[in-house]
């Protein structure tokens, strides 16, 4: 306590990183600090043109197109306004998203977030030592305080478990990089920063095949 | 009240000289602990033209951690929502309180064209927004897009004045353009880039000269040079005079119609406690007066680390303390001819709501009378019921505008609204 006054005030890591946390599960606690949610038929119909490339159920087969089923609706939503914003950037995504109404993005979000996540990994033939080390770089920087213990996520918080591995190693080069801000507080490229490149193929190695 | 006030500075102050003591024993017994912390020191140039992401959390105490602020909704609230909230906004009687205008993702400031056009800033929307009334329908446009935090406006001669951190901007004839709007024109652009606290609210006086508040781009700090002031910039010339300095980060003033004297809403520093120091409401009686950051808050407390040897005594008091993390921003004084006739010359706050407090207090509007030196103020809610919990809004109002029938209009970021407030016998 005391040394909050010292003239260099220091802040560690970890306790950065407990603050956000709390922040967090505040956030997944009290529903009613977010709109209603969106109309699932709606957004049902509206995300025929997704399917495409996100897979017919939001599991995608496409490589470097994330799973989007039973990932959170208002991680999906912000991600849709940001793309309709040009905040995240991606071809694709920003030319769909200009499109979108406050509407689609609100139905497009209960939907996709009440289809059932993927059942199996993505990755065929894991490589154990890959995910252990991954598994010690995500305990090390506390990354469940958000994305919780099974990587399910929660509030702004995405869903990581089982989603595509080079998607999730693109996500935290962007991060990293500085490409794509992160929500709010920023708190990837917070969590993301110092990671090497071997640590995210790590990473995303073990999430994609978190049980 | 005010006796009460000083012991609680008191107290806090033994507190911290306890604090400060044992911070010298700390630092030279745990050489191993500062191994992998960050740093927040905010003296750099470098920490001013990119701040950590987190640069707010400065500073921080332990009693306050965990505090960050909230996210807000993804999309701006749909009607049928906003009209579900409104039932809950608690008015004095008589009073009445609607919907004007929806869809508008994190409105910030509100200013009147000549022919009744509604301009509207936005926070990171990078937006500017034109509420128009066509054939009696209202009709919201995005007229500008891109800026960074365009959250201040203004309106003169036909010509639409936008802020954007660093940039006066100008629109000729705006409201003939709403579709196309022209290529702005620089008006004035000797700002600083610092986003953390750059984001601007514009005041226009009789003579068509712009107020305007340049924040430090921290917590609390030694600011760089060109901030923690007030300036007024001659819109025509572009000369700038200083009004002000010693002010943290304040989005909201306006010219008392009584004297021609500016005042301004002003948002504390954080991280001390749930409780101090208090925001302010400040008034400008003389050209250049110090308002006490960093040195000293809410008038009496000397800043922990930053007052260094400054007694509060050699600053300009606040006209009046308005509460611990309330963030007063927009502000108006009443003198249009709808409301009763004690609310004239009255002043009306858009109390934005707190993050760095474990409960929340603020999101609503206050009402504070006063005279016109800043004798015997007196403050009472006007406006409440945004707050629906401990942590968590339903609305947070930023700003405050009169319509030409005296009716009041206010602005909500985290709704993405425009509300309007009317009284009737
Ligand atoms: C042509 C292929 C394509 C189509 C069609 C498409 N997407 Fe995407 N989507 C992508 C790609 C590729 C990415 C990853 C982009 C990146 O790396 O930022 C993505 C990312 C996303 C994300 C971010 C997910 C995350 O985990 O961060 C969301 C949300 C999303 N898309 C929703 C949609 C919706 C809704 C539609 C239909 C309206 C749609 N997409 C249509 C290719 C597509
Ligand atoms: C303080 C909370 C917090 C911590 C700690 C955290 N994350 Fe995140 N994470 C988030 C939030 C919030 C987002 C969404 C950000 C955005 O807007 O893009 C996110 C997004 C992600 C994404 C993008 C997924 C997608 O579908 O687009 C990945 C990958 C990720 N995090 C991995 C990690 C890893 C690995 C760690 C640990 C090294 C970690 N996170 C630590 C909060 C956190």
């Amino acid at each position: 306590m005391t040394r909050r006054y010292d003239p260099l005030t220091l802040i560690s890591f970890r306790d950065f990183i407990r603050c956000l946390a709390v922040l967090f599960a505040a956030l997944s606690l009290t529903p009613t600090a977010w709109a209603a949610a969106g109309d699932v038929e709606a957004g049902r119909a509206r995300a025929q043109t997704c399917m495409v490339c996100h897979g017919a159920q939001g599991i995608s087969q496409m490589s470097g197109v994330p799973h989007l089923a039973g990932n959170g609706d208002q991680f999906l939503q912000w991600q849709l306004v940001f793309y309709r914003s040009g905040r995240r950037q991606n071809p694709v995504m920003n030319a769909l998203a200009t499109n979108l109404t406050d509407a689609d993005i609100r139905n497009l979000g209960a939907y996709f977030a009440s289809l059932p996540p993927p059942g199996t990994s993505p990755v065929a033939n894991p490589d154990a030592g890959l995910v252990a080390q991954g598994q010690a770089i995500t305990t090390q920087r506390n990354c469940a305080v958000c994305h919780t213990d099974t990587f399910v996520g929660a509030a702004a918080a995405p869903r990581l478990a089982r989603q595509r591995p080079e998607y999730l190693a693109k996500a935290l080069s962007d991060y990293r990089s500085g490409t794509r801000p992160s929500l709010g507080l920023a708190a990837m490229t917070e969590a993301s920063a110092g990671l090497g490149d071997a640590d995210i193929l790590a990473v995303a190695q073990f999430l994609a095949t978190v049980p | 009240m005010h006796i009460r006030k000083t012991l609680i500075s008191w107290g806090f102050r033994a507190t911290l000289l306890g604090a400060l003591a044992g911070t010298a024993m700390l630092t030279t017994t745990a050489p191993a602990a500062a191994q992998g912390l960050k740093s927040y020191d905010s003296s750099k140039p470098s920490f001013w033209k990119n701040p950590p992401p987190d640069w707010f959390l400065g500073d921080e105490t332990q009693a306050q951690k965990g505090l960050a602020p909230p996210v807000g909704p993804a999309t701006p609230t749909p009607l049928a929502e906003l009209e579900t909230n409104l039932k809950n906004i608690k008015l004095p009687a008589g009073f009445k309180i609607e919907v004007y205008a929806s869809g508008l993702p994190e409105a910030r400031q509100m200013a009147w064209g000549a022919n009744g056009t509604l301009f509207v800033g936005s926070f990171g929307a990078t937006n500017v927004y034109a509420v128009t009334n066509a054939n009696g329908k209202r009709e919201v446009k995005t007229i500008l897009k891109g800026l960074t935090m365009p959250t201040g406006l203004a309106f003169r001669n036909g010509a639409l004045y936008v802020i954007a951190i660093d940039k006066l901007l100008r629109y000729d004839n705006a409201e003939a353009n709403l579709d196309h709007m022209p290529k702005p024109v620089v008006v004035y652009d000797d700002m600083p880039s610092y986003v953390a606290h750059g984001w601007k609210y514009l005041v226009t006086d009789k003579d068509g000269a712009m107020y305007i508040p340049f924040g430090p781009p921290f917590n609390v700090g030694i600011p760089p040079t060109s901030v923690s002031q007030i300036r007024r910039v001659h819109s025509d010339t572009g000369l700038a005079e200083l009004v002000a300095v010693g002010v943290r980060n304040s989005v909201g003033g306006d010219i008392d119609p009584r004297s021609g004297d500016y005042w301004f809403t002003e948002n504390a520093r954080d991280w001390i406690s749930d409780d101090l120091p208090s925001d302010k409401l400040n008034h400008i009686s003389r050209l250049g007066q110090h308002f006490g950051y960093p040195y000293c808050h809410q008038g009496d407390l000397p800043d922990p680390k930053f007052a260094m040897g400054h007694s509060c005594s050699e600053f300009t008091p606040p006209v009046v303390n308005l509460g611990a993390h309330v963030a007063p921003l927009g502000m108006k004084f009443y003198n249009g001819a709808m409301f009763p006739a004690e609310y004239k010359n009255n002043i009306f706050v858009a109390f934005h709501g707190s993050w760095n407090r474990h409960q929340y207090q603020g999101a609503r509007i206050e009402r504070i009378v006063v005279d016109a030196d800043g004798k015997n103020p007196h403050q009472e809610i006007f406006a409440q019921g945004w707050l629906t919990g401990k942590q968590d809004y339903s609305g947070r109002p930023d700003d405050i505008l009169l319509a030409a029938d005296g009716s009041m209009l206010v602005s909500d970021d985290w709704a993405g609204a425009i509300y309007r407030i009317s009284y009737a016998k």
